[in-house]
């Protein structure tokens, strides 16, 4: 039994960091009521500094793109070479500092990250929908994460103890002490914590403003300055757990991060509002994923299917589940509103034009190209499972690709093992990843908003490590083949002959296949935009309450939003599958779930074009490439960059790029063609459809018969009772 | 004449405070019935209850059927529907949109059919209420960008376009001036001319004591009159329920 005992005891050390990561999300909740999911990153990247300064005396300045590097791109296309400075990467200072200093000045960043992060982020958006605040927090977590890539590469990094690390007994079994010692940091914060809020007038304060923002402020509160002073303060706290914590559990730039997902779990159950329940139920996850992974190991009738990996994501569904919607609300108006789902309409000469050029790209570009077109096809297919679930049902789903992963790896089973013809055997891949999707759909039907975000983010990690992963239920089968699909005689995989071409990879066969795949969802989801589903969903959208009183069957629509996208997700995946000739479980990662989302929503996610912005986007898509081509290799900057484009768009263009387009073509971009359009054009054409959307009509003047109504009924409002 | 709306006891508790307390109420075909009672008497409490969004206890009949435990879209699709005094429209998608959201029951075959080609009847239904309502030109327009009477309107005519036998109206009245008070009481008028009921409830006595064929006064969750207009215009509990205990003549 002691080892029992003794792996609870050692679970202990990752169930202190998910107990302080997830105390500062409920402090950062209570003061602002964001769900920061780069919380975790910030614990990370205050790690890396910690152990930079001690181990190199070097402090890593953050990673931010060089504006000369793109001066010096454009130097070089008239073929002058020129050096200009890079940005410093780190400031050198000595060999090695004391751990005091360094520990100092890494809590300073984490805090001043914290600060950052309410100043210029959250305080811009406190009045914006939850999609706009999870985007934000999303795109921020993928900064730091690969901010710290930059900076350091993805290798893990050692970190000194600074906790005494001695075997200690415990009933009869040993453990080390660091544990104790960082249970004992992480009991005396939370009880410091407990006490400011309960009798300071500061804790009173930051309570008032999270009950009702509002009053609090008409009392003379700054509820801006608690939640700063509060974020400065989580920060610090998550600098703290990750640099004591991380000897444990070891330190690389997506570990530390991803802890959040635990760390939401147990905030979850606390309703983000109790810190005690946060931090016991955090203990709990840690000391639970150990003992069930000892369990899984010594015990027979305890299967070995990665058990402990799947806990968190256990107990955020069923505190979900238990609760419905599960984070109180604060007093504050949402003055924001989501991103306009503006309709697409099929234009055939426009849609013949890309057709046709996007044809010859795929049939006579040379490989690069025409690799990064399918790709950007893909993208788009991917794309448009969001623009499904996110944009039209206002459903945020981080788990879109690896639901496409489940298809693709479904593909090798039945297009290979099971032999399967090829309409059928995508088809059914999708249709199974889309039994997934309406799995992860079910919780929506209570929660939304970031609790949502929350499960998804969990659900996806859940198939990753569950499916995916070395050790799990398809360990071994990690790369699968995938034989090229054939109708009729014909194949069309990347590697089938074509007719015209250099007849080298990717063969244009594939291509054109992909592009009719894309072309049809496409034309499908434009078509679901103007249904009745559709614009049932977007009611379901913009007001559940009123859409159920309108005779809208909520659950139903919500679960059709899901399973429509996962369905095209499933086809993405296959589509993805086909392209590699492998089901390959590194496509299908969570972190590539969050930067499709990023690029989805970077895109547009509420319109049906957006999904081709998005799709141009994607790593190796077809405007990836010519911004390589063009100016230099993006490298480790391309999620860098999309994380900062994500936090942008949050902030200042809800709407992504493809609204942004429609608005503002006739400013920018199109300049001459605009201008000489606008010099011929006939005054009285009317105005595009989306552009009367967009700017809307004049208010209409109340009808003139009203006022000689009131005149007629007597002015029935200004009888008294008597 | 039969009750189209029947409640009987009508009883919603949260937590220990009772909002409605024992309400029996009765809307005739054809009626339109006013529920008036001074702030926190439980009026909006009672829409909520009968249109399924808070858990009651009593008896409702609609129509003939028992509203026990279903849904709210289930309700909607019996031929009751309401309209919120928060409006709670879909603001970003056009008016016409809203209308037919709200027009059909919608079922899985029927959104199949409907995804390759809009229903005629569905279309015409829609034209008809914006017709009756004079809303055409507001048809295209988004809710967020339109005046509050207009808003209002569009509360309405959801409510209305799904061939309703009853409308129940939270405060319609709430956040217009007397014009729009008295355009839009021309429109309600309208509404019962075309044989469907009405619950009317607001703040406005003016507009529901002009408007109302009959009118139930509720006051801390219990019924404290039911009669004509003119009846609760002289009425000593519902004086005293609005103007203090005192009584007499407002």
């Amino acid at each position: 039994m002691e080892i029992y005992l003794q792996f609870i005891l050692l679970g202990l050390g990752s169930g202190v960091i998910f107990a302080g990561l997830a105390l500062g999300l409920v402090l950062t909740y209570r003061a602002s009521g964001v769900v920061n999911f780069a919380h975790g990153a910030i614990a990370m990247y205050a790690t890396y500094i910690f152990s930079s300064l001690l181990q190199e005396g070097a402090y890593p300045l953050p990673a931010l793109p060089n504006p000369l590097a793109l001066v010096e791109a454009m130097l070089g296309w008239f073929g002058i070479q020129v050096d200009l400075p890079d940005l410093p990467t780190f400031v050198q200072m000595g060999d090695s500092w004391p751990w005091p200093a360094a520990l100092v000045i890494a809590l300073a960043t984490a805090g001043l990250i914290g600060f950052l992060f309410h100043y210029l982020v959250f305080r811009p958006l406190r009045y914006q929908p939850p999609l706009s605040k999870v985007v934000a927090s999303v795109g921020l977590m993928l900064m730091l994460q690969a901010g710290i890539v930059i900076r350091f590469s993805n290798r893990a990094r050692n970190v000194d103890n600074l906790l005494p690390n001695d075997g200690i007994d415990v009933l009869g079994t040993t453990v080390p002490a660091d544990r104790f010692y960082l249970l004992a940091v992480i009991l005396l914060a939370t009880t410091i914590l407990y006490l400011v809020f309960q009798r300071t007038k500061f804790g009173i304060r930051t309570r008032g403003a999270a009950e009702n923002e509002q009053y609090a402020t008409l009392l003379g509160i700054s509820a801006d300055r608690i939640a700063a002073i509060n974020w400065i303060l989580a920060g610090i706290l998550a600098g703290l757990v990750g640099v004591l914590a991380a000897p444990i559990t070891g330190l690389n730039p997506l570990n530390m991060t991803l802890f959040i997902i635990p760390a939401l779990g147990a905030a979850l159950v606390a309703r983000f509002q109790s810190f005690w329940v946060a931090v016991w139920v955090g203990l709990g996850i840690g000391a639970g994923q150990s003992l069930l992974q000892i369990m899984e190991a010594r015990l027979d009738w305890v299967p070995d299917i990665n058990l402990s990996q799947g806990l968190p994501l256990l107990v955020i569904v069923i505190a979900m589940m238990a609760r419905g919607q599960v984070l109180p609300s604060r007093g504050a108006v949402e003055r924001g509103r989501l991103p306009m789902a503006l309709p697409t309409r099929i234009r055939p000469r426009l849609m013949i034009f890309w057709l046709l050029f996007t044809s010859v790209v795929l049939i006579w570009a040379s490989f690069e190209w025409r690799q990064a077109m399918i790709n950007t096809l893909i993208g788009a297919v991917l794309a448009l499972s969001l623009v499904v679930v996110t944009g039209f049902n206002g459903h945020i789903s981080l788990a879109q690709l690896s639901l496409a992963g489940i298809a693709a790896f479904m593909l090798a089973s039945l297009a290979t093992d099971a032999g399967w013809p090829f309409p059928l055997a995508p088809l059914g891949a999708a249709v199974v990843a889309t039994g997934f999707g309406l799995l992860i759909g079910v919780p929506a039907l209570r929660v939304r908003g970031a609790s949502l975000a929350i499960i998804t983010l969990a659900a996806g990690v859940a198939i990753e490590v569950f499916f995916f992963k070395s050790d799990g239920w398809l360990a071994g089968d990690s790369t699968r083949e995938v034989a090229a699909p054939s109708l009729f005689g014909i194949e069309f995989g990347p590697n089938s002959p074509f007719f015209l071409g250099d007849g080298k990879v990717p063969s244009p066969a594939f291509g054109l296949f992909v592009l009719a795949v894309l072309t049809l969802i496409f034309i499908a989801v434009i078509r679901l935009r103007q249904s009745m589903l559709g614009e049932q969903m977007l009611a379901v959208r913009a007001n559940e309450r009123a859409a159920a009183a309108a005779g809208v069957n909520v659950p139903a629509i919500k679960l059709a939003a899901f399973g429509i996208a996962s369905f095209l997700a499933g086809i993405g995946g296959t589509l993805t599958a086909y392209k590699f000739g492998t089901f390959n479980m590194a496509s299908f990662g969570v972190l590539g779930s969050l930067s499709l989302f990023a690029f989805a929503y970077l895109g547009g996610i509420a319109t049906v074009s957006g999904s081709i912005y998005a799709g141009s986007l994607v790593s190796e898509g077809i405007g990836t490439l010519a911004f390589e081509k063009l100016f230099f290799p993006l490298g480790r900057y391309e999620a860098y960059l999309a994380g900062i484009f994500l936090v942008l768009t949050a902030l200042i263009q809800p709407e992504g790029i493809d609204v942004f387009d429609r608005r503002e073509r006739r400013r920018i971009g199109w300049g001459f063609v605009v201008l000489w359009r606008k010099l011929t054009r006939d005054p009285d054409r009317t105005k595009p459809e989306w552009a009367t959307r967009i700017y809307p009509k004049p208010k209409p003047r109340r009808p003139k018969e009203a006022a000689e109504l009131a005149a007629a009924t007597g002015a029935l409002g200004e009888k008294d009772p008597q | 004449m039969t009750a189209l709306l029947h409640t009987e006891g009508l009883t919603v508790a949260f937590g220990g405070v009772k909002a409605c307390d024992g309400i029996s109420l009765d809307v005739n075909e054809g009626e339109l019935l006013g529920l008036i009672g001074p702030n926190g008497a439980g009026k909006t409490t009672f829409i909520n209850a009968v249109t399924g969004f808070v858990p009651w206890s009593g008896r409702i009949v609609f129509d003939g059927g028992d509203l026990d435990g279903l849904p709210p879209h289930r309700i909607a699709h019996r031929g009751l529907t309401r309209t919120w005094q928060s409006l709670e429209l879909f603001g970003d998608i056009s008016v016409r949109a809203n209308l037919e959201v709200a027009a059909t029951k919608m079922t899985p075959t029927m959104a199949i059919r409907d995804y390759f080609g809009r229903s005629q009847k569905l279309a015409e239904r829609v034209d008809a209420t914006i017709e009756v309502l004079e809303m055409g030109e507001i048809m295209e327009q988004r809710p967020d960008d339109l005046s509050m009477g207009f808003r209002k309107l569009v509360g309405v005519a959801r409510a209305l376009v799904a061939d309703s036998k009853l409308v129940l109206l939270d405060e319609p009245a709430a956040g217009l001036d007397r014009t729009e008070t008295a355009w839009l009481a021309e429109k309600l008028r309208q509404v019962i001319d075309f044989g469907i009921s009405v619950l009317l409830v607001d703040h406005d006595m003016g507009l529901v004591l002009n408007v109302s064929d009959r009118i139930h006064v509720i006051d801390f969750g219990k019924t404290i009159a039911i009669g004509t207009p003119d009846e609760i215009r002289n009425d000593e509990a519902v004086i005293g329920a609005y103007f203090g205990s005192s009584g007499g003549d407002a």
